[in-house]
């Protein structure tokens, strides 16, 4: 049974991410009162140790997931657990989406439109890279829609950068330094990345754009208030079913509470967010919150990807640098640039390298063990060089997240989640591992492999369209059929593009949270 | 530079700012690096005494060093944790918590098929036909094998070996590369 809190607050926020802390910010500072609920512990700078192992603290563990499908997607890998969310342990490569990834249906037939244009986004996405710092060079960018250029200097290049940008060149390709939300320079009182690859571990100084940092301090500033350990079970709706009145959640101790708001904004990822949604079930709303067109967790979406290695006999200083990589290429990012495949690709260019953890050397030969080990390690501890291909997962109906028999300990269903790579994303991977070895070749590498197929990044399963027979929320994430319920964060995104998604999440909520602080009486 | 995997010194550990594992020594509680609880002898806390056996021959047989660097000492601590405290790699293969199910279930499933292959448990096999049937999980689970799937373990196994032997100050230093710390890891686990 529910207890129910006494107070109730303008704005109730499910989650402490990227999304959920943008929204925290600009709602606290209208002068909303703005309580953010969030599952996992109260992080701080001071926690983020650097050590891959000690890492793995921040990624979400799968017990509130059933995972399957022909090819599991990375929920915990990529997942976040506690104030930052995934955000914290991102890398912080900060490309935006093409004006092409907006209108895949209208232009090719397949996937879907997003009911906003890259022009309405634009704006937004320039404040935020002002707000908080990005690094590039855009006019090396040739691949780069219209914007504001970066505020600050591009990031440096090690040898490992350099020696495979020869590669490039020799390939007849462009690179250029990587859009990245780390700080080259002292920005707003934040200092400079001192470029010792420990990105995944989370940054500390806050070099790196993580919330910690960057908005969930300025909305505590302005009176929000953050508390952990916080599971959010449920969207709880007035009797008519009409308007959401807050949520439900177990405490720590596992007692539940009814946080009540006059706004409920939901910003709890892609496995979580749908699963709230689907979870919170009343008579008006008998498939769950939004599903009237029963795509509520449908269109999840994980960008196929590879890393291509090469063994080179130089010191690549692979140690040194962003764990996202130092440099770009975006020459095949046409929907139609790769022959038999729709849908963009990009690559990223030597990421720093540790010893251990599953982007670390070690896994780039997991066959070899024993007393080949050792020599493998010394020689690649300075000799290995890699780069990652991104490439466009289509949506697909098929890779969905839906509800379980089995339930977690708070009686909450737990999410199943389905997923595969589609047989587009398979073929840009297949020319980008060809031309990834040409590549490594043309650079020098003595020896070149590639990884299997991972997936990076979670997106969709609660799409935004302008059709509410075919998508889950409005172009703002208000979910249809309850205008005071607000979904933020990559659930939103009807295609993926291949860039990473944060700098759009932050943009998105951006816009969201500007629409929601202007006509709040309209929502409230 | 010498290839061999870097021995995990009491100078390196305190310069590391190693992790200190709760473990029990001669029937006392005591918190030790990895490689200082193996070295005392450890009994573990989750794994049967059999199970701590089985696991450091394979460890040590795909990553040599691993039960010097005290692999066993590591895991078994960490299967004691809270599942989303946890540092093992396992969270990151879609290994559903309690993670000692799948660790008990394959640690059962790799003696079964020792037996199977050369009529002996895996700790019992000579270095040769360990590495071979050791080596042979990652593609797929052998004769004899019923447990979680096979190259799943391999691959925490190893990279839990991989973690303790290389992936620590120690580590970095044995590799000839700069660890460059912004915090180390705290002394008491």
């Amino acid at each position: 049974m529910s207890t129910r809190a006494p107070e109730e607050v303008d704005v109730v926020i499910v989650g402490a991410g990227a999304a959920g802390s943008v929204h925290a910010a600009v709602l606290a500072a209208a002068g909303r009162s703005v309580v953010v609920l969030e599952g996992g512990p109260p992080r701080k700078p001071g926690d983020l140790y650097s050590s891959q192992m000690w890492a793995r603290r921040l990624k979400w563990t799968s017990p509130a997931a059933v995972n399957g499908g022909a090819d599991p997607a990375g929920i915990a890998f990529n997942g976040g657990h506690g104030y930052g969310g995934a955000a914290l342990h991102h890398y912080a490569v900060w490309p935006r989406f093409h004006a092409p990834d907006f209108g895949m249906a209208s232009d090719h037939g397949r996937g879907l439109d997003w009911p906003l244009d890259y022009e309405t986004l634009r704006p937004f996405y320039d404040r935020i890279q002002a707000d908080v710092g990005v690094s590039g060079d855009a006019a090396r960018e040739t691949w780069r829609p219209p914007g504001a250029p970066y505020p600050l200097p591009p990031l440096p290049t090690f040898a490992q950068g350099e020696t495979i940008a020869r590669g490039f060149a020799a390939r007849g390709l462009h690179t250029a330094p990587l859009p990245s939300a780390i700080l080259t320079q002292e920005y707003k009182g934040r200092p400079p990345c001192i470029m010792d690859g420990w990105c995944d571990a989370g940054c500390p100084i806050g070099a790196l754009a993580n919330p910690l940092v960057t908005y969930i301090p300025r909305a505590v500033k302005a009176g929000a208030v953050f508390r952990s350990g916080a599971h959010v079970t449920r969207v709880v709706m007035d009797a008519a079913g009409g308007r959401a009145i807050g949520v439900e959640y177990a405490d720590a101790g596992g007692a539940l509470h009814v946080q009540r708001a006059r706004a409920v904004i939901v910003a709890a990822f892609a496995i979580e967010t749908p699963r709230i949604l689907l979870n919170s079930v009343v008579d008006k709303h008998p498939c769950g919150l939004g599903n009237a067109s029963g795509l509520l967790g449908a269109y999840l979406m994980s960008h196929p990807s590879i890393i291509v290695f090469g063994m080179f006999d130089a010191d690549m200083q692979n140690y040194m640098g962003p764990t996202g990589g130092q440099l770009l290429n975006q020459d095949h990012f046409g929907k139609s640039a790769t022959p038999g495949a729709l849908g963009s690709r990009q690559w990223m260019i030597a990421q720093a390298l540790k010893p251990n953890d599953l982007l670390g050397i070690s896994m780039s030969r997991p066959d070899i063990v024993g007393p080949a080990l050792a020599p493998f390690m010394h020689k690649a501890a300075r000799g290995l060089g890699n780069m990652v291909a991104l490439c466009e997962p289509l949506p697909d109906t098929a890779n969905r997240v839906t509800l379980s028999a089995a339930r977690d300990a708070h009686g909450m269903p737990l999410a199943e989640v389905t997923h595969r790579y589609g047989a587009d994303g398979k073929t840009l991977i297949a020319a980008a591992a060809i031309e990834g070895a040409a590549i490594m070749t043309a650079a020098g590498a003595a020896e070149t492999w590639r990884s299997p197929i991972g997936g990076q990044h979670l997106m969709g399963g609660c799409v935004m369209g302008s059709d509410a027979a075919r998508s889950v929320t409005d172009a703002f994430g208000r979910v249809h059929g309850v205008p005071n319920l607000i979904v933020a964060g990559p659930s939103l995104f009807p295609t993926a593009s291949a860039v990473n998604p944060t700098f759009t999440v932050h943009a998105l909520a951006l816009r969201s949270a500007e629409l929601l602080a202007r006509n709040w009486a309209q929502f409230a | 530079m010498p290839h061999n995997a870097p021995a995990p010194g009491r100078r390196n550990v305190l310069k590391s700012g190693a992790l200190l594992i709760a473990c029990v020594v001669a029937g006392e509680a005591a918190r030790l690096t990895p490689a200082a609880a193996h070295a005392a002898a450890a009994t573990p806390r989750v794994l049967t005494a059999a199970e701590a056996v089985t696991l450091g021959h394979f460890a040590e047989t795909l990553v040599p060093g691993a039960c010097a660097a005290g692999v066993v000492e590591f895991v078994d601590s960490q299967l004691a944790a809270d599942a989303t405290e946890s540092l093992l790699i396992a969270r990151y293969f879609g290994v559903v918590p309690p993670f000692h199910d799948f660790y008990r279930g394959a640690l059962a499933a790799l003696d079964a098929a020792a037996r199977a292959a050369h009529g002996q448990l895996f700790a019992a096999l000579a270095p040769e036909p360990a590495l071979a049937l050791a080596g042979s999980l990652l593609a797929g689970p052998p004769p004899g094998w019923s447990g979680p799937p096979a190259p799943l373990f391999y691959l925490a196994a190893r990279g839990d070996a991989v973690d303790v032997v290389y992936g620590t100050a120690a580590g970095f230093e044995a590799l000839g590369i700069p660890y460059m710390e912004h915090i180390l890891p705290p002394r008491r686990w």
